[in-house]
């Protein structure tokens, strides 16, 4: 290992380049080498799921966002990584550099679960073997847990907590129906993930008892207090979720007006651009779900926030992004009647309008 | 009477004259030389109130009741009802004296705050309906209940469970210590009746017993501040003896009930609740709310404790039909993705098992019995364990003749039809795997070659419980190092869902979906490919969905494969295959 770019933990940005390359490949063999050969060597594996394998992660995600890497790509790198999660901490508990479990109470269980229609496995995956490490208990049961799953898995092994990871924000809606059915059943819910907004804050608004940025916090919280109790309470307004309920039911229409307008100002749309039809019709949902999910949390940075995101998503697809501005605006004339909505759509607007005008000057 | 300090009152007449004056206040007043001395003197209002009270006698049962009880367990206020009046009373000292004053509840006060305690009384029931009949699970359920009483009607509070075999297992809740569980043995129970009596459901009203009675029996079940006379460890001894046990002032003032714990007569537990000295002693509300909680209690406990049963069961059923996990094999790449219809139970009349191979490679199979749910899935654990014992008992591997076998099992388990695919992948030494198929009646399995165009791999024959002597088609193919096999249920091309919601997700957005994933793992095809079909479904119900994939593993150092141009084009990337 180079002393280059250490940063406390033991993993130099050499270890990192290497790491980024095993998964760009794909190198399974590669990965797996890298990683295990740093628990081995003494580095402590909480340490090489944070600072190795979670970053590598976040640096997959922006390969795809840019348009560098095709969804293939970022699936065969997570594959790498996720198997690299599984040999870290097998390497972490026969080398025994997990920590032994602290407390004297032996039964900590701990449910983890990805929210309802949330694929993204990779962060639960860490935090079930960081929580491991640490001495809980841990049933994980993976992507996109339905409510009934969830329910049903809570009263057949009754954990004491359920940690719920949510990296999409459009997602919220469906998060929250997962912990309403904890609070339902008297389990404390710990939630986690970008998902949740800056500090957890639409977390705490859909009624969770926990918030943490990330697993090693979620640990700290958790041997911190326990056992965890149920203390939440859901600020989702009635008005909200019929103004919610109302824009799900209208999807089907709405989706076939804002492709539409994306015919309309992109006339080529299936020859020309990067974006294929199915691609497109993904995409346009997803705006939807977005405006959808914040209208239910009433806050008009879930969809601001989507639409950073879209922006850079469509420029990488040499999309311009003021066709974002033309599809806000057809939403707008579509739902005139939903003030709820409208109240996201303008702040949609301005930001689409401001993020213009900032990058005028440089183009 | 105050004391002199500061901020007190100022006397400027004679103390002789302080009776007069202390006949003029509206609470009783009774002074006495200790809390269990002789009576001095008492006011007109006390004697109003307690016409049988005497100078120089101590304050007894029989003439003044409130105050003779609170003295009696050295509380310093109370709050009581005598003579049909309500009476609240404050001890003071004062002047070396002991002082109680005694004031009388006016009947507006006394059902104001009647109303107000008859409120958080059915508050108190709420919250335990809501929290106990939200869990199921039984573990969940007691912890909840031993919470739920403190601080309400108990300091500390355990719950004894219903008796297997010779011991039984207690969860505690208490001051300090969160929480606590362990294991009695039924003799050490049994030596204090009131709790064996409410366990074996022959203590229906809740009954009082002494702290000390309990402590002496289960002091291991006790907290450690309870029933040992506050003198930490000691009192345990003398409480050993049971006659020994009255000396001393231990136990004094702290009180224990034993509640009884059923549904409809079957015993759930045994409830023991604990109060400490600083409390009131248990009095006929506490003891009529505890029944009233404990009718909710024990409701939840049965259910609970029965779901848990059942859902054990399930579990073991659950366990041994899942699929099992996935083997390693040498020289080829394998992933699975499993989503039954009934989320909720986690079982599929879809089944699939891969098993190494002794010559090498894997063999495999997979399908799909008709309809979902339990009853599809025990034909499907039939078959598979079926196929297993075959597999166990052929040297030589005869899939057509496995496929007749498994046809007459079908038609004699009646009604339900299957459609199975088994087969074997053996890698070759150019790094590609040769696969063998044999089909009843299931979809063409897919191929993902490496130039990204996916074929089918034609396999006719006839679903197995049908007819009674079927033909079945025997076929294999060769995947080349990268290329992938993917086998998969209906569940997937059916999935209803899309900008509709009523649209087939249909095979060619699968083809184009497959197409789509050059360059990937088997695990994380067969994973995308859930996720895609997921995501079309948008939480719509669905049947069965189940992926097997199959792959040769790329050559080492081959640049990632990369889509042709036209990505996830038409269907025209697809061709049929028919070797």
């Amino acid at each position: 290992m180079s002393g280059t770019g250490m940063s406390g933990t033991g993993i130099s940005d050499t270890v990192r380049a290497d790491f980024d390359a095993c998964l760009a490949g794909p190198d399974e063999d590669g990965a797996l080498e890298l990683a295990t050969g740093l628990v081995t060597g003494g580095v402590n594996a909480e340490d090489v799921l944070l600072g190795l394998v979670a970053p590598a992660q976040v640096r997959v995600g922006e390969r795809w966002e840019s348009g560098e890497w095709t969804v293939a790509q970022e699936h065969a790198a997570t594959h790498v990584s996720r198997l690299a999660v599984d040999a870290i901490a097998s390497a972490a508990r026969t080398g025994g550099t997990a920590r032994t479990p602290a407390g004297a109470d032996p039964l900590r269980h701990v449910l983890v679960a990805c929210s309802d229609g949330e694929w993204h496995v990779l962060p639960s995956h860490i935090l079930t073997e960081v929580l491991r490490l640490r001495g809980f208990e841990v049933r994980s049961l993976g992507g996109s847990v339905s409510p009934h799953e969830l329910l049903s898995d809570v009263h057949q092994n009754g954990p004491d907590v359920v940690a719920l990871s949510c990296t999409l924000s459009w997602n919220l809606p469906l998060a929250h129906r997962q912990i309403e059915t904890c609070r339902c059943a008297g389990v404390p819910v710990m939630t986690g993930g970008p998902g949740f907004g800056p500090e957890g804050t639409w977390a705490y608004a859909l009624g969770a008892d926990l918030y943490a940025a990330d697993a090693r916090g979620a640990a700290e919280a958790l041997l911190h207090r326990w056992p965890p109790v149920t203390c939440g309470e859901s600020s989702v307004q009635a008005a909200a979720v019929e103004a919610y309920a109302a824009l799900v039911r209208q999807r089907p229409e709405l989706l076939a007006h804002v492709t539409h307008a994306l015919h309309d100002v992109l006339p080529g749309l299936r020859s020309r651009s990067g974006m294929a039809h199915e691609e497109a019709a993904d995409f346009l949902g997803r705006l939807l779900d977005s405006l959808a999910a914040a209208v239910f949390v009433a806050d008009d940075r879930v969809f601001t926030g989507h639409l950073a995101f879209a922006a850079t998503y469509l420029s990488a697809r040499s999309v311009h992004p003021r066709c974002l501005l033309v599809l806000t605006d057809a939403l707008t004339d579509h739902l005139r009647a939903s003030p709820r909505a409208l109240t996201a759509l303008a702040a949609g607007h301005r930001y689409l309008t401001e993020q213009a005008a900032d990058s005028r000057p440089g183009e | 009477m105050t004391d002199d300090s500061g901020g007190g009152g100022a006397w400027g007449c004679v103390p002789g004259r302080l009776g007069e004056l202390l006949d003029l206040v509206d609470e009783a007043v009774v002074i006495c030389d200790r809390v269990d001395g002789p009576v001095r003197g008492f006011n007109r209002a006390a004697a109003d109130l307690f016409p049988r009270l005497r100078r120089g006698r101590p304050v007894s049962m029989s003439a003044a009741a409130p105050l003779a009880r609170a003295a009696a367990r050295r509380a310093e206020r109370f709050s009581a009802s005598y003579e049909g009046h309500g009476l609240t009373g404050r001890l003071h000292t004062a002047g070396g004296l002991t002082v109680w004053l005694v004031h009388q509840v006016s009947s507006a006060q006394e059902a104001e705050a009647a109303l107000a305690h008859e409120r958080e009384k059915s508050a108190f029931l709420e919250e335990t309906t809501r929290r106990l009949g939200a869990s199921l699970h039984h573990g969940r359920t007691v912890r909840a209940l031993v919470e739920i009483v403190i601080p309400k009607l108990a300091d500390a509070a355990m719950v004894v469970l219903p008796v297997s075999g010779r011991r039984t297992r207690w969860h505690r809740a208490g001051p300090g210590d969160a929480r606590r569980s362990g294991e009695v043995s039924v003799e050490t129970l049994e030596r204090v009746p009131k709790v064996a009596d409410a366990l074996y459901g022959l203590q229906p009203r809740p009954t009082v017993v002494r702290p000390r009675e309990l402590a002496a029996a289960l002091e291991d079940v006790m907290p450690g501040e309870f029933g040992q006379g506050g003198q930490g460890g000691q009192g345990r001894q003398d409480g050993e003896g049971g006659a020994g046990g009255q000396g001393g002032p231990g136990g004094q003032g702290e009180d224990a009930l034993v509640v009884q714990l059923a549904a409809g007569g079957v015993p759930a537990g045994a409830l023991i609740m604990l109060r400490g000295p600083e409390r009131a002693r248990f009095d006929d509300t506490d003891i009529e709310l505890a029944h009233r909680f404990a009718i909710r209690a024990g409701l939840a406990l049965a259910t609970a404790a029965l779901y848990s049963q059942q859902a054990h069961t399930i579990a073991v059923l659950q366990a041994s039909m899942a699929p099992e996990p996935l083997p390693s094999a040498d020289g080829l790449r394998l992933g699975a993705a499993y989503r039954p219809a009934a989320e909720a139970l986690r079982i599929s009349g879809d089944f699939y098992h891969v098993a190494p191979s002794a010559a090498g490679g894997v063999t495999f199979f997979f399908g799909d019995v008709s309809g979902k749910g339990a009853e599809a899935a025990v034909v499907a654990g039939q078959v598979r364990q079926s196929m297993r014992t075959l597999a166990m008992v052929r040297t030589e591997p005869e899939p057509l003749r496995d496929l007749r076998l498994l046809n007459d099992l079908v038609i004699s388990a009646g009604h339900r039809f299957t459609t199975l695919v088994t087969g074997a992948a053996r890698p070759c030494d150019d790094g590609s795997v040769r696969v063998e198929i044999a089909s009843g009646g299931h979809l063409s399995p897919l191929v993902l070659r490496d130039d990204g165009k996916v074929t089918e791999i034609v396999c006719e024959g006839m679903l197995l419980g049908a007819v009674p002597d079927p033909s079945f088609g025997r076929t294999e193919c060769r995947l080349e190092p990268g290329e992938l096999m993917l086998l998969y249920s209906d569940g997937v091309t059916e999935a209803r869902g899309g900008a509709s919601g009523r649209e087939i997700y249909g095979e060619e957005r699968l083809v184009d979906a497959l197409a789509s994933c050059g360059g990937m793992q088997a695990p994380s095809v067969a994973e995308r490919l859930e996720l895609l079909t997921t995501e079309w479904l948008a939480g719509r119900p669905h049947d069965d969905i189940s992926l097997l994939t199959l792959q040769a593993p790329p050559r080492r150092g081959a640049p990632p494969h990369r889509p042709p141009e036209s990505r996830g084009g038409s269907g025209g990337a697809r061709k049929s295959e028919n070797p």
